[in-house]
């Protein structure tokens, strides 16, 4: 699938102003903690959030789900580029 | 069965029994053809059977002639594919099929109903045997449908408080191989009214016969009554004049009483609480949501009773099922889990979902039913369905679906609605939502089974 980097950071962005976090992240941004501390519903809500926009999410994909924004973008573009 | 055809036809026989558009058939004429039945089945030695038929009013004269031969009839659900039929049937071991439909013509054991009456026949029996098996397939909401053994004698014990209601005309919005669908055939019959069959069950084809055949009293899920209101809001036009709304099958929300009391001034709002396993039950006629809490109060004379244990309703009922086909006899005045959960709330006892439907979030238990008649009070929103989605984080989510009213934003009552469930506990409060076009139904009620 060829999703843009831009494009889920949009859909990202998008979800914490909704669940009214901070909007301003950047790849080192952790999820949850001294990051943006989502709990775990939080954390379901984004799987499920990313999952209808792009049919596949990391949460559910990834044997070690992903602790940053970073790593949440990562497996976009690993999936645009056959990886 | 046949006694109400009996009596309906020597008060009068010509009065329409079941009406429909383009055919109409009096007391006297089913009773007729269910004698011709009855008689065939007894010299044919069919004791047990499946049935497959189209009209509402073929089924009666089957089901009626069936109790007087003392022969079990079970109508299977409306379903166009041979194959669900024939494992239906390999499942029930019905050896003969009594069909109109084409397609099972050749199928082993299946019989043309216009076969069956030129094949070898006698004379009806005067009077029903002592026991008069029926067997009738529950909603298979939560899994394959059950195939629960009753009596006619039991499913008739209320139709002797049923007081003469000539002219009244009642519209079949259930299948009759629904219990809730034989419960409306008994009222109308032994009232002597005339059960109106719409040329389908949806709410769409209910509203088209409510128009044209005069319905004036109407029993369904409230989930069909939610989508009726959104056909009549869609087509528009002025409400039909409706004299008795009954609500059954689901819990039945205090907003949706107070929207059919104003749609509908001049109805009378009842909602039942029954099931095919335990039978009626009884009603409520104070349009207010649940039951009294006097329900739990009846004495051990009763035919119903009802208690609480740990938020789910329990029943002993000497008027519901004799057991599950293959399974052994019930005992009549054993307790049974209804699989209901409820709560008391001030002087009523009021219905939260089912067990089946609970949503377990992160070790948390949320029942669907409280959500929904919160999203279900936002404006915008014509029907809403709550059910779990699995999330590989917390085990499942609360998921919402809705329908939206027409010229309605999506967006917006999407906006609205997650709004509206923020006071929600957190694990209760959804985690996804999303328009669409249609919400999932089986046997008229809400489809909350987990999504894949």
């Amino acid at each position: 699938m060829q999703v843009e980097r831009t494009e889920v950071e949009a859909t990202i962005r998008g979800f914490l102003q909704r669940v009214k976090k901070p909007t301003d992240f950047s790849d080192d941004t952790l999820l949850h903690g001294d990051g943006l501390n989502l709990d775990s519903l939080e954390t379901a809500e984004l799987s499920a959030v990313l999952e209808d926009a792009y049919e596949t999410d990391p949460f559910s994909a990834e044997s070690v789900p992903p602790e940053t924004i970073g790593g949440i973008l990562d497996y976009y573009s690993a999936l645009a580029s056959g990886g | 069965m046949i006694e109400l055809l009996r009596q309906g036809a020597a008060v009068h026989a010509d009065l329409p029994a079941v009406a429909s558009s383009g055919r109409s058939d009096t007391y006297g004429s089913l009773l007729a053809r269910a004698e011709s039945i009855a008689g065939a089945l007894v010299a044919q030695r069919i004791t047990r059977f499946g049935l497959v038929l189209e009209h509402p009013a073929d089924v009666i004269a089957v089901l009626a002639g069936a109790s007087l031969a003392g022969s079990e009839a079970c109508q299977y659900p409306p379903v166009e594919d041979t194959e669900v039929i024939g494992s239906l049937a390999d499942r029930l071991d019905h050896e003969v099929l009594i069909t109109d439909r084409p397609g099972l013509g050749g199928a082993a054991g299946a019989v043309e109903l216009d076969g069956l009456l030129r094949g070898a026949t006698t004379a009806a029996p005067a009077e029903p045997p002592g026991e008069r098996p029926l067997l009738v397939l529950t909603t298979g909401s939560t899994g394959l449908p059950k195939a629960a053994r009753h009596d006619w004698r039991r499913v008739l014990r209320a139709a002797s408080r049923i007081a003469p209601d000539e002219g009244r005309r009642w519209l079949l919005a259930y299948g009759l191989h629904q219990f809730a669908g034989l419960q409306i055939l008994v009222h109308a019959l032994a009232s002597r009214g005339t059960l109106v069959a719409p040329d389908g069950l949806q709410p769409v084809h209910g509203l088209r016969a409510i128009r044209e055949l005069g319905v004036t009293a109407v029993s369904a899920t409230p989930t069909w009554w939610r989508f009726l209101l959104t056909e009549l809001r869609s087509t528009g036009g002025e409400a039909p004049r409706i004299d008795q709304i009954t609500l059954g099958g689901e819990a039945a929300p205090a907003d949706l009483l107070e929207v059919l009391a104003t749609t509908f001034p001049d109805a009378r709002i009842s909602h039942v609480y029954a099931a095919t396993e335990v039978g009626s039950t009884g009603s409520a006629r104070d349009g207010r949501a649940g039951l009294p809490l006097s329900v739990l109060e009846r004495d051990d004379d009763a035919d119903v009773a009802m208690r609480v244990v740990e938020g789910e309703l329990w029943v002993r009922s000497r008027v519901g099922m004799l057991g599950y086909y293959g399974e052994p006899p019930v005992d009549p005045d054993a307790w049974r889990p209804t699989g209901d959960l409820v709560e008391i709330v001030g002087d009523r006892l009021v219905f939260r979902g089912r067990v089946s439907e609970i949503i377990n979030v992160g070790g948390v238990k949320v029942a669907p039913l409280p959500i929904e008649e919160v999203v279900e009070r936002v404006p915008g929103v014509e029907v809403a369905r709550v059910f779990g989605r699995p999330n590989r984080m917390t085990g499942a989510i609360v998921a919402v679906e809705v329908v939206v009213a027409a010229g309605a934003d999506p967006e917006a009552v999407i906006d609205a609605v997650r709004e509206a469930c923020q006071d929600l506990p957190a694990a209760a409060r959804p985690r996804s939502v999303r328009a669409v076009e249609e919400i999932a139904v089986i046997g008229g009620k809400r489809n909350r089974k987990a999504d894949p």
